[in-house]
């Protein structure tokens, strides 16, 4: 005989179900009261989860919620030109507290955008749940067949600073077959306020089309941020994905990859700041559906102060994936006592003729170039900066486009102000 | 400029003493070569200078223009005008040379109190000085010391020498994986920044970097000790009767 004990809710988790009780976002009622419900009976997810099991969701999401209402224009543009643009000619789209802005920005040839919610449908995970119950606004942009986008475009993100809010959007970009473009998504937000900001981004990549895709997280220190990015990728179709996390106090980044075209190619690279308190998980799982494809993971990661990061990379080699050539690489700078960083790989492989690899390294910077850059004068957080810098340009310069990577490489440099 | 007194020092790890009541003094405009058979400690007394953490001082005391020396931590030392041209020196991925020779430049001029370098006056400055090294511009274009040869290490540490322009030069075992050609472009760049108002100390095993940098005084190392001192001379000495004999002739 078993007793059940009714389990009882965090604050948190009755924060979050009062919030939707008492104003549920306009729309796709069925999908939306089906993800809240399920929240409801599972309550959010704990380390007993395996992929929640260095991000305790029900421990860390703390605070009072009610949705983001509809900041005003000024509060709106005034928040903007507190976080300059990382690349100067992009076609933006806006949205401030999860809801979007049309400021007449012209986009360019190849490119269109539908400003209303893609379809919700009920979800199986927290983070998508979260976002199918809170989403007030979202787009889907279109890049059409065999269109060569020059101009960049991209998603911005930033909170006004109402405090205790949640702000969620829903993003699906279709890159049409035999299409290339560069997108930029960044989410920015004011310091020492909290509000959640929950993304779901559903990227289908068809066959021939190339997307670069750049990830910019930067939300402000008291931040909490739960969010997914889905990438189904066709044949010989290629995405190239850099990720930087320079903010936020809880941050849950997932990234999914659904590979399901042959001779398709997936590098991702990205940077991981981790200081103050902040709890910053990359969780990524690739599954490779059909033969002869190729991933390459890489995430450089800097920790420091009492801040903690994760990185949790899985592969999935379904039986027909023959010929797989996949590789993970994740290495850490710890640079405090009391800060840390979990990694860990996962590989589930089914094909028998593939090849996997995977590694970790975690290190301290080397003594001996410490001790070299001091003997000619430069000062010791001198040269820890420039020691760290060199760790991580390695993967920003990777970008090959000079004044993007001088735009990231100022953001580390900024971070590095603040924690190094 | 420099007054070591009875110095005392470890190996901070495991405790070995390894110069064991040393005495030097050096003087402005002086360029003093310190001799030694391996294992004698004249490494250590380099990295002693230098600041370098792994070493402890039991005992003693560096002087250095009148500054204790060793309340000084590495970087402030180096500021401070002690260079010290590295053995090995070492090679760092991912951080550009003209970037750490540009803040190298510029931590010593903070510390002077002067106004940081220009790029266009950087750029110059580093220019002519390659040039007199026969430094080929383009290798500092990589990362600091990366892929360069042995000889190529070198000359970069008297390129770095000659752009900081040090009060104090220790310059350690700088004649170690040199063939002839480049032993005499070193010695020429080394003789280049011999100056009234600047000290050298030439650490050496052999007498034949003496005859490109001939000393003014010369020192032997042995056992953590200063055990003979004279001029030039004593270097030819050692050269022809080996340090055994010498050394059993000071105990």
């Amino acid at each position: 005989m078993t007793a059940h004990t009714p389990r009882i809710l965090t604050d948190g988790e009755t924060a979050l179900f009062a919030a939707y009780d008492a104003a549920k976002p306009a729309g796709f009622e069925t999908a939306r009261d089906a993800a809240i419900e399920a929240l409801r009976g599972s309550g959010l997810p704990t380390r007993r989860i395996e992929a929640f099991h260095y991000t305790d969701l029900r421990a860390l999401l703390r605070g009072q919620y009610q949705i983001a209402e509809r900041p005003g224009e000024d509060a709106a543009r005034e928040i903007g030109a507190r976080f300059p643009r990382l690349v100067e000619d992009a076609a933006v789209l806006h949205f401030r507290d999860g809801h979007y802005f049309d400021w007449g920005e012209e986009l360019p040839a190849g490119v269109s955008v539908d400003a209303a919610l893609p379809d919700l449908t009920d979800a199986d995970d927290a983070v998508a749940q979260l976002n199918t119950a809170f989403a007030t606004s979202g787009t889907t942009i279109t890049i059409a067949q065999d269109a060569e986008v020059e101009r960049t475009v991209g998603i911005a993100h930033a909170h006004t600073g109402a405090e205790n809010t949640i702000a969620a959007m829903r993003t699906t970009i279709v890159a049409e077959a035999g299409s290339n473009c560069r997108l930029i998504d960044r989410a920015v937000g004011p310091d020492e306020v909290l509000y959640l900001h929950s993304s779901v981004v559903d990227i289908q990549i068809g066959d021939k089309a190339t997307v670069n895709y750049v990830l910019s997280i930067e939300e402000g220190d008291a931040a909490q941020r739960l969010a997914q990015l889905n990438v189904s990728i066709g044949a010989e179709a290629t995405l190239n994905l850099f990720i930087l996390n320079a903010g936020g106090k809880l941050v849950r980044q997932e990234i999914n990859f659904d590979v399901v075209g042959e001779n398709a190619n997936l590098n991702i690279s990205g940077v991981n700041l981790v200081g103050g308190d902040a709890h910053i998980d990359v969780t990524s799982s690739i599954t490779h559906h059909v033969p002869h494809t190729n991933a390459e993971e890489i995430f450089r990661n800097v920790a420091t102060e009492r801040g903690n990061g994760v990185f949790q990379g899985q592969i999935n080699v379904r039986q027909a994936a023959q010929l797989t050539d996949a590789r993970m690489a994740c290495n850490t700078l710890l640079l405090s006592d009391d800060c840390g960083f979990s990694a860990k790989p996962e590989l589930e492989i089914f094909a028998d003729d593939v090849q996997c690899a995977h590694g970790a390294t975690v290190t301290d910077l080397e003594d001996s170039y410490m001790f070299y850059l001091m003997a000619r004068g430069i000062s010791e957080n001198t040269a820890r900066r420039m020691l760290i810098r060199a760790f991580v340009a390695e993967i920003v310069e990777e970008l090959e486009d000079e004044a993007l990577i001088e735009a990231l490489e100022n953001r580390i440099d900024i971070w590095m102000e603040r924690h190094v | 400029m420099l007054e070591i007194k009875n110095l005392h020092v470890r190996i901070a790890e495991d405790e070995t003493e390894i110069i064991k009541g040393l005495n030097l003094s050096v003087t402005a405009g002086e360029v003093a070569a310190i001799m030694g058979p391996n294992g004698s400690g004249k490494s250590t007394l380099s990295y002693v200078l230098s600041g370098k953490e792994d070493y402890e001082i039991t005992e003693g005391s560096i002087t250095y223009n009148g500054e204790d020396l060793l309340e000084m931590d590495v970087s402030e030392r180096a500021a401070a005008g002690v260079f010290l041209a590295f053995q090995y020196p070492v090679e760092i991925p991912g951080v550009p040379t003209m970037t750490f020779l540009k803040e190298a430049m510029n931590a010593q001029r903070k510390q002077r109190g002067e106004d940081e370098l220009t790029t266009p006056d950087f750029i110059k400055r580093v220019r002519a000085a390659a040039g007199d090294l026969k430094i080929d511009f383009n290798m500092l274009k990589r990362p600091v010391n990366v892929g360069f040869s042995g000889g190529e290490k070198k000359r970069a540490e008297i390129l770095q020498m000659s752009l900081l322009e040090p009060k104090l030069c220790v310059l350690d075992e700088t004649d170690s994986g040199l063939d002839i050609d480049a032993l005499k472009v070193v010695s020429d760049g080394v003789n280049l920044l011999r100056d009234p108002n600047r000290a050298v100390i030439v650490i050496t095993h052999y007498q034949r970097l003496l005859d490109h940098i001939v000393p003014d005084t010369v020192h032997v190392l042995s056992n953590g000790q200063i055990v003979k001192s004279g001029d030039k001379s004593l270097a030819l000495e050692l050269e022809e009767k080996g340090y055994a004999d010498i050394i059993a002739a000071a105990a």
